[in-house]
């Protein structure tokens, strides 16, 4: 338990997640009101990571229901294991034939095989899936539905059923509860806009990319190599980057992958051909590469312009600098 | 508190938000959770609870600044304003409001006496006079205002509506009654100075309030007006600022024929029982059939050969319908864009590398293979189609034409369209002019019209979109 949204941001940032505010007061909210959070917003600006970080921040288990296209309730909820029932049906035959002894008709034979077969409709040939798992679990879970606008309505409209009470009915069993109410998170890219229905059962989260200062911290936090320097170029870049109409915008990850690349290169700090070498390292189409040169050359060519003045009004003493003029003369 | 955040629910909805009373409960059980005096962790909880479309969250925030920001600050500066000028005259405040309720006691009175209002101006009791300013102005109907002129007359009605001018006498009245019972001059000066200085307090208050209304209104209206008209403006008069939203509107109608696209066609999945596959996926049960496997019915999706006019009378529509196509590039199976004027030039590589913005500006501009600056002729053009690319066209292919038809009195040659419209599964011209216009002036509308099977008016987004739904779904 959390005890104020400043404490969320403390301990989240102990698990190496750097929020801002605005995520710390819904996590909190969610954990008091007990209500699932919708969290939408760009791919990578750490929307799965924030469901893990809080799990391991509140010592639940996580469980992830990662959703696709054509994604059921048989492959969420549970399914019955044929195979399994379809082997003791085997193993068991010579039972069957007992039990069946002494029928004189098919339909009384049927009759009786049909009360035997709650034996093989009974928990032991239950696979679980995510959600069943989430429901029975003993201990305290974090249910992660992760990409939501992947699935399809229908599978939306079936996941409101079991998100609105944390039951769910199994026709051969009865109704089962949970037992400990999971957190629940689920992610959306916008691929799909979700129902209202949907919407009003959550808390609702947008993340947007970060500010240059947020994203400077996650970046010193996540790479701990990074000069503060360097982290600030990079983040400031990152910043340009996103403002220019570009196919793919880059996310945290590429920020992270970027600094990595350059930590690699030993560079010390952004110059415009190791900024040519690693572009591809953040941006995926050749169209995009193309536009982000033109505009970060010329970003990098003032940067230049700027240390350069700076460092020459530090080290230069008047006489060398009459020298260099007389030179330029 | 409740009363203010149920008419913040209300401003929220009229601006668009759909905020439902589930959700304002579950922003009232946020709120006994958190301290609202952080005004942030507060706003971020109402919008988390009542606010679900991150589109929206731009206009919450407006809207929440102006309502709850603000007034009661800018009440407050007001009051201690009034209450400055006391010092300069060496008089604490509290000192003689303590002296005012001593010397009431001993004439048998109290501050209690007062009225409601006169007691809240003269205690300085912010939160009444906020309530009580509220409940005024409603009642005086200032949610109806509606431009600057009539902040004034809203203003002087919510004031009398409240009393303020009464409860100014209530308190110079006051004052004289102290003075006679022998208050000290000065202070007696102070008091006096103080009841002015809080009735313009008050009265400038009102007029704060009022003015805040009519920007809350306008806010409303603006945005309803952006909503509804940009579907219906046309494309001749869109300023660059409207274009942009624009693009961001075609995004979104695009997207919503996404999804209900991708929605029929899992329904159209289910086809025949496939055996074949059924039996192979079921070997390891023993051939026994647990699971089915069905044949994916497919559904032909249209092929689309657009013919776009791009001189500068219809670039706007063209631009729109391209982006609108392109977001849909799916629901085809091909897509082939020839863009004229006179010329025809075939631009549908420029919109194989990705970034359709781009290409549209592109191919508007003749896409390197046209002259843009040219009269339209819309005869040459379609003859100059039929000599080199009738061949693209088969009986699936769907023909979108967008032009206005003014072909400044060239020979029309219809019989190109004929020959067209024979190959193709359909044609469909979309004329940015209203039907009343075809066939006036050098407008040959009517002369192309036999040979086409669906032809329409399309001058702003609600009717391209409600074309475009139909050519899809
Ligand atoms: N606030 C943060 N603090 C620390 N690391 C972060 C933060 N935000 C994002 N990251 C890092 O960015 C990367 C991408 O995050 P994540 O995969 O959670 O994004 P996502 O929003 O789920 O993306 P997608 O929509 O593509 O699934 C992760 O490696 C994560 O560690
Ligand atoms: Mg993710």
């Amino acid at each position: 338990m959390f005890d104020s949204v400043l404490d969320v941001e403390k301990q989240l940032s102990a698990q190496d997640y750097i929020c801002d505010q605005k995520i710390s007061t819904v996590v909190f909210l969610a954990e008091k009101l007990e209500k699932p959070v919708l969290v939408e917003g760009p791919a990578g600006v750490g929307k799965t990571e924030l469901a893990k970080v809080v799990a391991a921040a509140t010592g639940r288990r996580m469980i992830r229901l990662q959703c696709y296209e054509g994604l059921d309730e048989a492959k969420a909820l549970y399914e019955w294991e044929y195979s399994k029932q379809l082997l003791y049906t085997q193993i068991l035959k010579e039972k069957f034939s007992e039990a069946m002894a002494g029928s004189t008709t098919l339909s009384e034979a049927a009759e009786r095989v049909g009360k035997e077969d709650s034996v093989f409709f009974s928990e032991q040939f239950i696979v679980p899936r995510p959600l069943l798992s989430a429901i029975t679990s003993e201990d305290a879970t974090l249910l992660l539905i992760d990409e939501v606008d992947k699935s399809d309505p229908e599978f939306e409209a079936f996941l409101l059923e079991v998100l609105s009470d944390f039951q769910v009915t199994i026709p051969e069993l009865g109704t089962i509860s949970s037992r400990t109410k999971p957190l629940v998170f689920l992610t959306s890219n916008n691929a799909r806009e979700m129902s209202d229905a949907l919407k009003r059962r959550c808390l609702h989260l947008y993340i947007d990319f970060p500010s240059q200062e947020l994203e400077q911290r996650i970046l010193e936090t996540k790479v701990p190599g990074v000069e503060q320097r360097l982290a600030a170029d990079l983040v400031e870049m990152m910043a340009k980057l996103r403002r220019l109409d570009l196919k793919k915008v880059p996310s945290i990850s590429e920020t992270l992958d970027w600094a990595r690349a350059l930590l690699a290169l030993n560079a010390k700090e952004l110059d415009a051909e190791f900024v040519g070498q690693t572009l591809n390292v953040i941006l995926k189409y050749e169209g995009d590469v193309r536009k982000a040169q033109g505009e970060l050359s010329q970003l990098l060519e003032k940067k230049a312009a700027k240390a350069h003045a700076t460092a020459e009004s530090v080290t230069e003493v008047p006489e060398a600098k009459a020298v260099k003029k007389g030179a330029l003369h | 508190m409740q009363q203010k955040i149920l008419e913040f629910t209300n401003i929220l909805r009229k601006s668009g938000i759909r905020v439902s009373t589930a959700e304002t409960i579950d922003a009232f059980k946020a709120l006994d959770e958190l301290s609202i005096e952080d005004r942030g962790v507060f706003r971020d909880a109402l919008c988390a609870t009542m606010v679900k479309r991150g589109e929206e969250v731009a206009t919450f925030q407006q809207l929440f600044d102006l309502f709850w920001s603000g007034f009661y600050d800018s009440l407050r500066e007001q009051f201690e304003e009034a209450g400055a000028g006391l010092a300069e005259m060496g008089v604490d405040l509290d000192e003689l409001l303590k002296q005012i309720a001593e010397m009431l006691q001993d004439m048998d009175g109290e501050v209690g006496d007062l009225s409601d209002l006169a007691r809240a101006m003269l205690l300085g009791d912010l939160n009444q006079l906020e309530q009580m300013i509220r409940a005024a102005a409603e009642a005086s109907g200032v949610q109806n205002i509606e431009n600057f002129l009539q902040v004034g007359f809203f203003s002087r009605r919510t004031l009398e509506q409240m009393g303020v001018e009464g409860a100014s006498d209530e308190l110079r009245d006051l004052a004289a009654a102290l003075e006679e019972a022998g208050m000290d001059p000065d202070q007696v000066a102070a008091l006096r100075r103080l009841i002015e200085g809080l009735t313009e307090a008050a009265r400038k208050g009102i007029r704060n309030y009022t003015e805040r209304e009519l920007q809350q209104q306008n806010h409303d209206y603006m945005e309803k007006f952006r909503r509804e008209t940009l579907l219906e403006k046309s494309f001749y008069h869109l300023s660059e600022d409207e274009t942009r939203k624009m693009r961001e509107v075609v995004e979104r109608l695009a997207q919503r024929i996404k999804n209900i696209l991708s929605i029929r066609r899992r329904r159209l999945k289910r086809g025949k029982l496939d055996l074949h596959q059924t039996l192979r996926r079921n070997m390891s049960h023993g051939g026994i059939p647990f699971e089915l496997i069905f044949k994916q019915r497919k559904k032909d999706r249209p092929k689309l050969v657009i013919l776009c006019d791009v001189s500068s009378s219809v670039a706007n529509v063209s631009r729109f319908m391209l982006q609108f196509v392109y977001s849909l590039q799916d629901a085809f199976t091909k897509i082939r864009s020839y863009v004229f004027v006179a010329e025809l030039g075939d631009v549908t590589e420029l919109f194989r590398e990705g970034d359709i913005s781009q290409s549209i500006e592109k191919a508007l501009d003749g896409g390197g293979v046209i002259n843009v600056y040219t009269r339209s002729n819309f005869g040459y053009a379609f003859h100059h189609f039929w000599q080199n690319h009738l061949s693209v066209i088969d009986n699936k292919t769907t023909v979108l034409i967008l032009g206005d038809a003014r072909n400044n009195y060239n020979d029309p040659r219809a019989w190109c369209l004929r020959d067209i419209h024979n190959k193709a599964k359909n044609v469909v011209w979309l004329n940015p002019e209203s039907p009343s216009a075809w066939g006036f002036g050098d407008s040959v509308m009517n002369r192309y019209l036999p040979y086409t099977d669906v032809a329409e008016e399309c001058r702003n987004l609600k009717q391209l979109s409600s074309i475009i739904d139909r050519l899809v779904l």
